[in-house]
């Protein structure tokens, strides 16, 4: 199982100089500069507003007035008491909860299915990328519609299996799951293709291994394929966490947060603080701790993901 | 390979350099602004660019390019003041405005919304423009434009137009309903509209879903205030605290949002929506009375130019009445619609407040009714027209001069807006919600966004 | 390339099932099981592709029409009553109404194009160079610095938009190609795949190279990057979409109308009271198609050849 360790190949230099100049050093100095470029971008164009916002908030700032008064830890003290703050976390991770699961297992269990060249192969597989190469924006209109409570087509399905109308954007405890449902269906092509790559790498001689060894299909799929997939898999849960804990413009869109809060999830409350009621200051305070959440969230599943060496 | 790829790096890196090149330099002449411009030709004045944001909307943007050409020639000193127009989406406006303030981006005049103007000359996004203009110039607008385009009693900004919302109705189906209704403001109170609305809620096919629905009052499928905080003023008496409908201190809610008549119009308004006696679908669908799918609707007189547009052989048979009302409180149509603001951050505000006044004066606003085609807010204007002195578009005219009143004035009515939208929603969508406690909430939610304006009419 | 040329020669790897059957009791079985797979493709594209079905009918119909035969479902909730290319001719600034709107969807098509493009080609060059230092090079408190990339994934965008707005204009390059290209240069998200898809790598290949002198550039440029193309592929297809749907950013950063991207023209047809279905699908419908053709002309790079079939079942 070579190809999953993670440790830097040994390098082992003829000559062991000391110094700033020797070669370990200068060795060093090479590989940074690898690095350099990205360093360079992420610093000034992420790093600097980050830096500003986290400046932000500690500050009395609207976006019109601009910076006021310095206000210490404030604005962090406030949102103890801001229940809203509170529920649109739980929202969110709900969201979260709801969807990278379920979005993880269906794009795994297709791309199993997908991953051979035929031609029924190869008409889901570009079904289920077309979700997304459409915008989220136009996606969410489409699907509002879709699930109207009288006229959508969801209801028309429904019916013509039995089932009376039910109303989803405008049910306090089905529309979080209705948007999960739609942005699983936008995702999902994202995770699966990503999935698609990772299996592709994996190299055959693993599978002629396990068959030698008497393994069935489902043997080899948890002995071969998930331990090799593994770092994949794990950047697939990752950024899908993170970018599920980020949804703002279905919600935006399809709900404006409602009905009574039920799917105002955080980015939406933040984007409403900051734009629309000059409070960029406390809308700063919330990102930093969405960016603590995130941290530590993705911390704990790269750690519990870690591939095994 | 490797070979073919490098070479379409590269070239696809000097496509790019040959775009990216040129782009910035043709793209952004404000940057320029600083270079010694000025000696290009004295006698034609100061060459200047001034930069206006505004709203995607064809006609706006059309009206906008000829005002500006009307501007250029209305004085020589302005011959060579060249003027960029930034278009954003209507719902991006607000957000832009913030964005190009907090970057301090290049900024002169901008579209505002009537309600928002006392947000920003409280945040001083905006400057006063009382000085330029005199008492009589201030009376050829209708009253109701000159409060909206005022804080605390100083004018801001200008209004091009206005805006009252009456009760448009698809005459094919009212016919089919037997139904008459009155050509005037008057119109009817709510019990006879809804007696109306739930006999055009048709379901003939008898699956449980209307055919057409009785009603859709307003516009696009925000519930915001514009027409839906109507119903909340309309159920009290001329004068009373929920006509006012915010508090003379302008953040006070408690009382105002939350009376027993108020609450009364909420649960109608529920009642619209869910339950026996529902005449609008509970979520809203977008173009419902344009693609014939709905008898009634609430609308500003901008519906012709929507429907003349989708209909251009006139096949869409309709009539004008009055906005339903409480019979035991006051007639009401929100009124308001856009002014022109003037940044503080401009570097050419001498020409920047021509500009402004010169787009919302006389030619600019002819030019832009020609164009546009809403409700105009200079009274001389409206008197003119030939067709707003006569139905329907007559009835606009009357109904703002008669029932209109401005939307709640306060620099906080973002936050209201906000509040106001969820509420809406709340009580349209929400299965079996408390209405009472619900409206009383939010009134005690408002007041805590608002506390921070506390003390504005001070300022 | 001997990894991979090791790999690709192998045939179909079948794995045996227990118990024997008969031939005809195996024939029965496999024509079932063709049989339910074939449904559940079925169903599985249709789930996928309603929507979007119904947004190509709609932008090929009179706007009155798009939402008149919603309810109840009949064969004109999708199929248009009357035909018309009316939304295209708008879109594209080749009818009248187009024109008069200011609409000219094809040169906002190249302009996303080029935005994209760019923004694949730069992050190609300094993402991969990224990973291959975090996923191969040994350098001290590397994962410090793989933290630091990665936390810039986890700020909202909405907050720190109007600080970054503001770097872009301190640099001079709003209202241009550039500020829709160069804050995307480096990607967390990019960095981080393609860590994963160069782990795959065995370690002992560029041990070797290393041995035999070979920089690291080499390195990279001959023994990474041929093995890891799927992977670099897959990586690029994604970022390409993901600025290719951007739509906030474009909006605030750019204003010249003649460089603007397609989403925020797409935006611009939902005016203050109306929105033109029309064009908005038929907008929507140009701009997917181009990257569903890259997506279809890239995908032997994200599915597995027919001599590479894996276990089956």
């Amino acid at each position: 199982m070579a190809t999953v360790t993670s440790t830097a190949p040994t390098i082992q230099p003829a000559v062991r100089a000391r110094g700033i100049f020797s070669w370990r050093n200068r060795q060093l100095m090479i590989a940074f500069l690898f690095i350099v470029p990205a360093l360079i971008n992420f610093t000034v164009f992420r790093y600097i507003p980050i830096a500003s916002s986290i400046r932000a908030s500690l500050y009395e700032y609207s976006l019109l007035r601009g910076l006021r008064d310095f206000i210490g830890l404030d604005h962090y003290a406030r949102m103890l008491n801001d229940w809203v703050f509170w529920d649109s976390l739980k929202v969110t991770a709900l969201f979260v909860i709801y969807k990278v699961p379920i979005q993880i297992v269906l794009s795994l269990a297709l791309a199993v299915l997908l991953q051979r060249e035929t031609v029924g192969a190869g008409v889901v597989r570009s079904a289920v990328l077309t979700p997304m190469v459409t915008s989220v924006i136009v996606a969410s209109i489409i699907w509002a519609m879709m699930y109207h409570s009288q006229l959508g087509l969801i209801q028309s399905m429904l019916g013509a299996v039995g089932i009376p109308r039910q109303a989803f954007l405008s049910d306090a405890s089905r529309a979080l799951p209705a948007i999960t449902v739609m942005m699983i269906w936008k995702d999902l092509g994202f995770s699966l293709i990503i999935l698609l790559a990772g299996l592709k790498a994996i190299p055959h001689t693993y599978y002629e291994a396990a068959l030698v060894d008497g393994a069935n299909a489902w043997e080899a799929f948890r002995r071969v394929t998930i331990p090799l997939l593994m770092p994949v898999l794990m950047f697939v849960v990752v950024t899908q966490a993170v970018f599920s804990f980020q949804v703002f413009v279905p919600v935006y869109q399809m709900t404006q947060g409602g009905p009574l809060d039920s799917t105002k999830v955080l980015v939406y409350y933040i984007y409403q603080q900051g734009f629309r009621f000059q409070d960029m200051g406390y809308a700063s305070a919330l990102s930093v701790v969405a960016l603590i959440i995130l941290i530590i969230v993705s911390y704990g599943l790269m750690r519990w993901l870690r591939p095994q060496t | 390979m490797k070979r073919n790829s490098l070479m379409m790096l590269v070239v696809a890196a000097l496509l790019l350099a040959a775009y990216g090149d040129r782009a910035p330099a043709e793209a952004s002449p404000v940057g320029d602004l600083n270079s010694p411009a000025v000696d290009v030709s004295a006698a034609q004045g100061e060459a200047v660019t001034i930069q206006f944001l505004t709203i995607d909307d064809e006609d706006m943007l059309l009206a906008t390019e000829q005002m500006i050409a009307a501007f250029q020639a209305s004085d020589p000193q302005y011959a060579n003041v060249s003027i960029e127009v930034q278009s954003v989406p209507f719902e991006q406006l607000f957000p832009t405005i913030e964005t190009a303030v907090a970057a301090g981006a290049e900024l002169d005049v901008f579209l505002a919304d009537g309600p928002d103007i006392k947000h920003y000359a409280y945040n001083e996004a905006i400057i006063p423009l009382a000085e330029y203009y005199t008492e009589e110039e201030l009376a050829e607008w209708v009253p109701q434009s000159v409060e909206e385009g005022s804080f605390n009693g100083t004018f801001y900004a200008p209004a091009i137009m206005q805006s009252c919302s009456l009760m448009f109705y698809n005459k094919d189906l009212t016919d089919a309903a037997g139904l008459e209704p009155p050509q005037t403001v008057q119109g009817w109170t709510m019990d006879e509209a809804w007696d109306a609305w739930q006999k055009t809620t048709v379901d003939d096919s008898g699956d449980g879903v209307p055919d057409t629905w009785g009603l859709r009052w307003g516009q696009g499928t925000y519930q915001g205030d514009y027409e839906h905080g109507i119903m909340r003023r309309s159920a009290g008496v001329k004068g009373s605290p929920s006509y006012m409908g915010i508090g003379e201190d302008g953040i006070t809610f408690q009382g105002y949002l939350d009376t027993p008549e108020a609450i009364a119009s909420f649960e109608d308004y529920r009642d619209w929506h869910q339950g026996d006696r529902a005449v609008t679908p509970q979520e809203p669908i977008d173009n419902i009375f344009f693609s014939k799918g709905a008898a009634f609707y609430v609308s500003p007189d901008n519906a012709v130019g929507t429907i003349d547009r989708l209909y251009p052989d006139g096949d869409f048979n309709y009539g004008v009445t009055g906005i339903p009302y409480y019979a035991d409180g006051a007639q009401v149509c929100h009124t308001g619609s856009w002014h022109f603001g003037v940044s503080p951050q401009s570097q050419n505000q001498e020409i920047s407040v021509a500009v402004a006044k010169f787009f919302a004066g006389p030619e600019g606003s002819k030019i832009w009714y020609d164009a546009v085609r809403q409700l105009p807010a200079r009274i001389e204007l409206l008197n003119t027209l030939p067709e707003y002195n006569e139905y329907p578009q007559q009835l606009f005219n009357e109904g703002l001069q008669t029932i209109g009143v401005p939307r709640i004035q306060t620099p906080g009515y973002t936050e209201y807006q906000q509040y106001f939208g969820e509420l809406a929603q709340d009580i349209a969508q929400g299965e079996g919600v408390e209405v009472e406690a619900l409206v009383h909430e939010t009134a005690i939610q408002m007041e805590q966004a608002l506390a921070k304006y506390e003390g504005w009419q001070e300022e | 390339m001997a990894v991979a040329d090791q790999t690709q020669h192998r045939g179909a790897a079948v794995l045996p099932r227990a118990g024997l059957e008969s031939d005809t009791a195996k024939m029965i079985r496999r024509g079932g099981i063709a049989v339910l797979r074939a449904v559940l493709f079925a169903v599985i594209s249709l789930i996928f592709l309603i929507p979007f079905i119904w947004m190509i009918f709609g932008s090929l119909r009179r706007e009155t029409e798009i939402f008149q035969y919603l309810f109840p479902l009949s064969l004109h909730t999708f199929y248009p009553i009357e035909w018309t290319l009316e939304h295209y001719r708008d879109i594209l600034g080749l009818s009248e109404a187009g024109n008069r709107a200011g609409l000219n969807f094809g040169r906002n098509l190249l302009n996303s194009f080029i935005v994209s493009t760019g923004v694949v080609v730069f992050s190609l060059l300094f993402n991969t160079m990224g990973a291959y230092f975090f996923a191969r090079l040994k350098f001290p408190k590397k994962n410090w610095l793989l933290a630091f990339v990665l936390v810039t994934l986890f700020v909202p965008f909405e907050v720190t938009m109007i600080p970054l707005y503001i770097v872009v204009r301190y640099l001079n390059l709003q209202n241009s190609y550039w500020a829709m290209i160069v804050p995307w240069f480096a990607s967390p998200f990019v960095i981080f795949a393609l860590i994963q898809y160069f782990r795959d790598i065995p370690y002992e290949l560029d041990e070797a190279a290393l041995l035999d002198g070979a920089s690291y550039l080499h390195i990279l440029r001959t023994v990474i990057v041929p093995l890891a193309i799927p992977g670099l592929v897959t990586v690029s297809l994604l970022e390409f979409q993901f600025i290719w749907n951007l739509f906030y950013w474009p909006l605030i950063a750019v204003q010249d109308k003649d460089i603007q991207v397609l989403q925020v023209v797409i935006s611009s047809q939902t005016t203050q009271e109306q929105t033109f279905w029309g064009r908005t699908f038929a907008g929507s419908a140009l701009a997917s198609v181009p990257v569903i053709l890259i997506f279809l002309a890239l995908q032997r790079y994200y599915v597995r050849g027919v001599a590479a079939t894996g276990i089956k079942g």
